[in-house]
């Protein structure tokens, strides 16, 4: 047998070593004898991608390009694993950060930019109009209102103007302490038309004006705080519904807030949340609250009803219709935000009782209403709301799919934040785990991607069996029988930033795969009920607050998403408090929401007897018919 | 002019499971027994002949029961006592197979004692139960599977959460498994992923999707069946296998057939009226595509076979 030599440069460009091995022996393992040590976290199956190569020259054959790109290819990329020596050549050995920096495209998530054609003073309802007015004598003694009434009818040409009457109380002061040279803050796009405010002076026209955009999750609430002027969003914070301590999912609230004072007592929880994550971001811009003059709200109906004080009882019971699915505007006052008291609260509309204006807005956010091509749009969250359709017809529904997704529910279960796990390997031989930590830092927990990941590492290295349960015949003492019952150490308490184990009980996986058999049994209906071939789809549009760092593979692999080219999936983020974040800024795409929201026709699972069947087939890794997901099949033959 | 009647022709069928092994294959057993095989629904002889009748098995315990009715008690008598006697006796009354269910107080050595009786008392291929709580199951089907290596004895009953040691042990000594999930479609067909995938062949796996009595659930169970059945006609690989089924343990649960006194007299003989019970819910279940019944009754047996004579015969 012929013998190569095999040149190799570590950390990209350090010095060129080399060794003598013969035909046939993997990159891999010539490196190791060189004593080159390469990251395998999986073992060597080629199926992580974490011990990439660069081929400089020479003749290494790729036994395998999944997780290679054509681009990576043409590179000149293999996996060390995967790639046999069959002459001599040269490689280069990239240092393990640039890896991990490669590896993050693979799960892009398009970033909040504003709308490349907003211009504020055409699209904003709220308009800033400087006013100079001739101060009253005892020849002209109209009151102050009337003046700034004409003020404005004849330098903004704005007729029809109302005042509430904290405004009225202070325009007095305001006209002389100014030299009567003022700036009305006006909202047009009520009726009547409104005069929010009167600021001293003329501020510079670049000078913002705050608008926050909120997203009322059923477990995690999300706010981003705005520049009108600009259009750019500032700060975004997320924070756990406070409702989570009276009930998980929406049922249970509503169940919650029908008893006593329990509708009060949840919408005090969530405007605790809302107000608190608003004065977060306001910190962090160096602003008060009271200077925020507009908002947008959306959230499922239950949530909206909830942060309305409106009793959400008839959400749950047959025929399950909510009191309103279209609220009119309100004052910041009125619903308790404690931003500025006469801002304008705009709740966006929702379509019916389980499908919210978190979903409408995220129809206009994830572009499935202006689409050609028929998208699959879905909403990841606690409920798992989908929308399947184009510009043309739009057809929705949800399910519950429980909180596990967003790191709740779960015993070592976490939001993506600082200390988060969000991706695992792990060795097929070994059974030991690698993580990916947010931030870099020890571990804390597992946020969604974390636990998509570990399900479909635990599932492809046959640590789980298809219905989830753990084999003790592996002989790995990271599978063990804990407090919970049976359990996987994903990290000792050594290595954890609390000290205690990091696990992933029994339970848990239970409540992994239901809340995956609800959101796959969900689309299969979906897809069903209009005869639609979901391999037909061409754009799957996904949101919801995990839904940015989600990894398709492994989400195809446990049969959350369907089996389907990895192109034509998008991570989309959250597009609810983007849809909310358009609507705050541009009056035409609040007009938008409305008509998708009229346009959507609804299906009510719980009057479907195929999503009972359908979420029973998915209850299995992937699903209990394995030919929805022929490339899982494959890798289950090739592990 | 003369009607033709439209035939169906399906894609898929049932795998034939054999039962039991004779001294040429391995075995003790004085014959086999062989299911399945089905190529079309149940009984309809115009599109294709049933390739072997369903069978009949007899539910004998290694302990005396507590819990049964006292019909069965004063029918079997003494031989309740004795496995090994209740077995003869139970071939005596026609059975074609016998399953014998294990008891929580056995030990090891009294439960593999109670098989090995069995085996000798009786030629029939046998079924073995333990009693139906995960940790004891596992304690004692293993040395029976291991004592009994050959005979092609079906262990049982399988469960999702309880199926990894079962199926093992079938695997080293050369059995076949139950497999019981509870009366889903999917379910079943989960389960007999599972126990495929740990390499245990589809011939070696009777499938139990879970009944009901008469009146306590059957119509449930039995379109469960039918669909468990249309699915593997239709070529689902994972559903095409036999059906055992449990009418006799089901039947003689329901307050009709266990208690005598203090029912109303519209209700008629008792024990006319357990047997009736014992006898439609197997027959009916029979109808929706089962391979093999469980009874418990001598007088059921004899109807059940009756009405399996007149289902076998064409119109």
């Amino acid at each position: 047998m012929s013998e190569h030599v095999l040149t190799f440069y570590p950390e990209g460009d350090g010095n060129a070593q080399s060794v003598r091995v013969p035909t046939g022996t993997l990159v891999a393992d010539a490196l190791q004898q060189a004593g080159v040590e390469i990251n395998q976290p999986c073992g060597g199956q080629g199926r992580c991608g974490r011990c990439v190569v660069q081929i400089e020259s020479g003749a290494i054959r790729r036994r395998s390009t999944l997780r290679l790109t054509p681009q990576d290819i043409e590179e000149g990329f293999a996996l060390a694993c995967q790639g046999v020596v069959e002459g001599d050549a040269v490689v280069r050995v990239p240092p393990q950060e640039k890896i991990s920096r490669r590896l993050t495209t693979d799960r892009t998530a398009a970033a909040v930019a504003p709308p490349p054609d907003y211009a504020w003073a055409e699209h904003q309802s709220l308009k800033r109009i400087p006013l100079t007015l001739t101060p009253p004598s005892m020849e002209n003694q109209t009151d102050d209102w009337a003046r700034l009434q004409t003020a404005l009818r004849r330098q903004a040409a704005l007729e029809d103007i109302v005042a509430p009457l904290p405004v009225l109380r202070k325009i007095g002061d305001r006209l002389r302490q100014n030299d009567w040279q003022v700036t009305a803050l006006v909202d047009t796009g009520s009726q009547p038309k409104a005069l929010l405010d009167l600021l001293p002076g003329y501020p510079r026209p670049e000078e913002p004006m705050w608008g926050v955009a909120v997203d009322i999750g059923t477990t995690t609430v999300t706010v981003w705080l705005v520049d009108l002027v600009s259009g750019q969003v500032r700060a975004q914070t997320a924070e756990y519904n406070g409702q989570i301590a009276r009930g998980e999912d929406v049922i249970s609230r509503i169940i919650y807030a029908s008893k006593n004072d329990g509708g009060e007592e949840l919408r005090q929880r969530a405007l605790e949340t809302i107000n608190a994550l608003i004065e977060t971001a306001c910190k962090r811009v160096r602003l008060t609250p009271e200077q925020i003059v507009k908002a947008t709200v959306v959230g499922n109906t239950t949530m909206m009803h909830l942060f309305l004080g409106i009793p959400p009882a008839s959400i749950r019971l047959t025929p399950f219709v909510p009191a309103v699915n279209s609220p009119p505007p309100f004052t910041a006052s009125e619903v308790g935000l404690k931003i500025y008291p006469q801002a304008r609260v705009l709740c966006l509309p929702g379509v019916a009782s389980y499908v919210g204006a978190d979903i409408t807005a995220g129809a206009l956010a994830s572009g499935l209403a202006d689409s050609e091509e028929v998208c699959l749009f879905m909403d990841v969250g606690t409920n798992g709301e989908m929308v399947l359709g184009n510009r043309e017809w739009m057809i929705t529904c949800a399910c519950s799919a429980g909180p596990a997704f967003e790191g709740a529910g779960v015993v070592d279960g976490m939001r993506a934040t600082r200390g988060a796990i969000e991706e695992v390997w792990i060795n097929t031989t070994t059974y030991e785990p690698t993580c990916r930590v947010i931030g870099g830092v020890r571990p804390r927990g597992l946020c969604g991607s974390g636990l998509i990941s570990l399900l479909a590492e635990m599932f492809i290295t046959g640590i789980l069996d298809k219905a989830g349960n753990l084999n003790f015949s592996l002989g790995s003492e990271r599978i063990r029988e804990g407090e919970h019952g049976p359990e996987y150490v994903v990290v000792w308490g050594e290595e954890t930033a609390h000290g205690r184990d990091i696990v992933l009980t029994r339970v848990d996986i239970d409540n992994l795969l239901r809340a995956k058999a609800a959101i796959y049994a969900g689309f299969s209906v979906l897809a069903g009920q209009v005869g639609f071939d979901l391999q037909q789809v061409q754009r799957v549009l996904i949101g919801g607050s995990f839904g940015q760092y989600i990894n398709v593979e492994k989400a195809v692999q446990i049969g959350l998403l369907p089996d389907l080219p990895w192109e034509r999936f998008e991570f989309l983020g959250n597009t609810a408090v983007r849809g909310a974040y358009a609507a705050l800024l541009d009056r035409r795409a609040e007009e938008r929401i409305r008509q998708i929201a009229a346009r959507m026709t609804y299906l009510e699972l719980s009057a479907d007897n195929t999503f009972y069947d359908a979420f029973m087939a998915a209850m299995f890794l992937p699903h209990t018919d394995l030919t929805c997901f022929p490339s899982v099949a494959a890798t289950l033959n090739k592990v | 002019m003369a009607v033709e009647i439209p035939k169906d022709s399906w894609p898929g069928s049932v795998k034939e499971v054999t039962l039991g092994a004779t001294p040429a294959e391995g075995g003790t057993r004085s014959r086999t027994v062989t299911v399945g095989g089905e190529t079309t629904l149940p009984f309809m002889h115009f599109e294709a002949p049933p390739p072997h009748p369903p069978a009949i098995a007899i539910e004998i315990k290694s302990r005396r029961p507590q819990d049964w009715s006292p019909l069965l008690g004063e029918l079997w008598g003494a031989a309740m006592n004795a496995p090994a006697e209740w077995a003869r006796q139970a071939e005596d009354a026609d059975a074609d197979l016998l399953v014998l269910a294990l008891d929580i107080e056995d030990t090891v050595d009294d439960a593999v004692a109670a098989v090995q009786s069995v085996l000798q008392a009786s030629g029939l291929p046998l079924i073995v139960w333990g009693p139906g709580q995960a940790e004891k199951d596992n304690e004692l089907l293993v040395p029976v599977a291991e004592a009994t290596k050959g005979e092609r004895v079906v262990l049982g009953i399988c469960e999702d959460k309880n199926y990894r040691t079962i199926v093992a042990a079938a695997l080293a000594n050369d059995h076949l498994v139950q497999a019981r999930a509870p009366m889903d479609v999917n379910l079943s067909k989960q389960l007999n992923i599972l126990i495929s995938d740990m390499g245990l062949p589809l011939d070696r796996i009777l499938m139990d999707p879970t009944t009901g009595a008469l009146g306590y659930g059957i119509e449930y169970g039995y379109s469960v069946m039918e669909r468990l059945r249309l699915a593997a006609l239709q070529g689902d690989a994972m559903t095409q296998l036999p059906m055992i089924v449990t009418p006799g343990y089901e039947a003689w649960k329901t307050k009709e057939a266990k208690v005598g006194e203090g029912v109303p007299a519209a209700w008629g003989d008792w024990q006319a009226r357990a047997i009736y019970w014992e006898t439609l819910t197997a027959v009916a279940l029979l109808e929706s595509g089962a391979d093999i019944v469980v009874l418990r009754h001598p007088e059921s047996v004899q109807n059940v076979k009756q009405a399996i004579a007149n289902l076998m015969t064409p119109a």
